[in-house]
């Protein structure tokens, strides 16, 4: 219960920041993907399961909140949240660098993705300009705060795990 | 892992659970859009305050930190505009003579007509779209202060958007620059009809896309682009953009441009909603 409430928490926390601070004043910018950090953090420490419902919900955000249509957003992030829980055998508190390559591949798959269903099909084909002007930088901050926030979530995730431990040992 | 106890549902179920919600959702929403509005208005009524607040702390802090910066500077040029400023007083009054000519002068040629006054009311943006792609925002303002879908949003001279969703306190916002924009514009000393494209990748270098111009136009840089006469949702005249660049089409028939905005969208935090709708104005 405990870490449904925290979860919740951070993901509303997430997505308010990511459409507020980052595009204070600018409509058009780059905006580090903030859900898909968290998303790939939660995927990452605690299996797909987890993965899944964090990117189910994030994704439910996103869709509410700009897609006309709801679903896509949801889709896609849940996607990622099921595919990154697969590394979850692979992960240790201690790894910077696992994270660091999974969130790139993350956020240029999820861009790309994005290209394909809104602008590829909209005929615009210049990929090459959108790769460079858009996906690329997107990525780069992404991972730049994937750094920082990274240790936070795992110190939650540390946190939340020994309240439970606490519980079932009683 | 830890799916072992009894009561967890293997991961692979649920995807497929979750996978058949969204595709659902996704039917339902595209061919019956109202159905699932409530879904959204609930979700948005709980996230807008707490943007909103964070938006308001991000103006604080804001206007905070370039007062700090610009005291220094400002003391500067406030020493130099003011030996400015006499200059133009004088310059003023001519203006002021010139001015009460140029009324009458519309008088006499009513052509205050062309330029209709509507009634606005002002807004604050509070969010934008969460991701690199679109250029959505969110203005303060909904169906509780006058607000309609396709309402026209004006910046500073210029048309900043459409208002595409509207909520009880709060509405949407399509940007002008936006993908998926589309407006019927012409372009002012010649009356040349043409249509607007928002365009993602062009306004990386800060234009946006004017097609189908006639070839026989008789358009030159600098020109203005203004929203039709012919356009269902916008009102007429209303400034948005000035054209930089101009191509003739392959097929030569038409005329391509480039305007650039009359909107500066990197720096939007006030915006004016024009509360008449287009069909009463007609």
């Amino acid at each position: 219960m405990r870490r449904i409430i925290c979860l919740g928490f951070l993901i509303i926390i997430n997505f308010t920041l990511q459409s507020t601070i980052f595009g204070f004043h600018d409509i058009n910018c780059i905006t580090p993907n903030l859900l898909l950090i968290l998303t790939m953090s939660f995927g990452l420490m605690r299996g797909r399961k987890e993965g899944l419902l964090v990117g189910f919900f994030c994704g439910f955000m996103v869709d509410c909140f700009i897609s006309g249509i709801m679903g896509p957003f949801m889709l896609l992030y849940m996607l990622i949240g099921y595919v990154n829980g697969f590394f979850h055998k692979n992960y240790m508190i201690e790894d910077v660098l696992l994270p660091l390559i999974v969130i790139i591949i993350d956020d240029i798959v999820f861009n790309f993705l994005v290209y394909i269903i809104y602008f590829l099909l909209h005929r615009r084909l210049e990929l090459s300009d959108y790769f460079l002007n858009i996906m690329l930088p997107e990525a780069l901050i992404t991972s730049l705060l994937t750094v920082i926030i990274y240790k936070f979530y795992v110190l939650v995730n540390r946190y939340l795990k020994e309240k439970d431990r606490g519980k079932e040992a009683k | 892992m830890r799916y072992d106890r009894k009561k967890d549902i293997s991961p692979k179920y649920l995807l497929l659970a979750l996978t058949i919600i969204c595709v659902i959702l996704m039917i339902v929403s595209f061919f019956a859009g109202e159905k699932v509005a409530f879904i959204k208005k609930y979700t948005n009524s709980i996230i807008t305050p707490i943007q909103q607040g964070i938006n308001k702390i991000g103006v604080w802090t804001d206007s905070k930190l370039e007062n700090l910066k610009e005291i220094e500077e400002l003391n500067c040029e406030n020493d130099k505009l003011e030996k400015e400023i006499d200059g133009y007083k004088e310059q003023i009054t001519i203006y002021q003579n010139k001015l009460a000519e140029l009324e009458e002068l519309r008088a006499l040629y009513e052509l205050d007509e062309s330029y209709p006054e509507y009634n606005k009311t002002a807004a604050h943006v509070f969010a934008k779209d969460s991701t690199s792609w679109f250029s959505i925002f969110y203005i303060d303002k909904g169906t509780n202060d006058g607000m309609f879908v396709g309402a026209n949003v004006m910046c500073h001279d210029g048309l900043a958007g459409i208002i595409i969703e509207c909520y009880d306190d709060y509405s949407k916002v399509r940007a002008v620059i936006d993908d998926n924009s589309n407006i019927s514009a012409k372009i002012m000393p010649s009356n040349a009809l043409c249509t607007i494209e928002g365009n993602l990748n062009t306004y990386q270098n800060g234009v946006l896309v004017v097609k189908n111009i006639d070839k026989d136009a008789k358009i030159t840089v600098g020109d203005k682009v203004v929203t039709s006469h012919i356009s269902e949702r916008f009102h007429q005249g209303l400034t948005v953009g000035y054209i930089a660049e101009i191509t003739y089409d392959t097929n030569n028939l038409t005329i391509t441009a480039t305007i650039t905005p009359a909107v500066d969208f990197n720096n939007i935090s006030d915006v004016l909603i024009i509360t008449d709708k287009k069909t009463e104005v007609d």
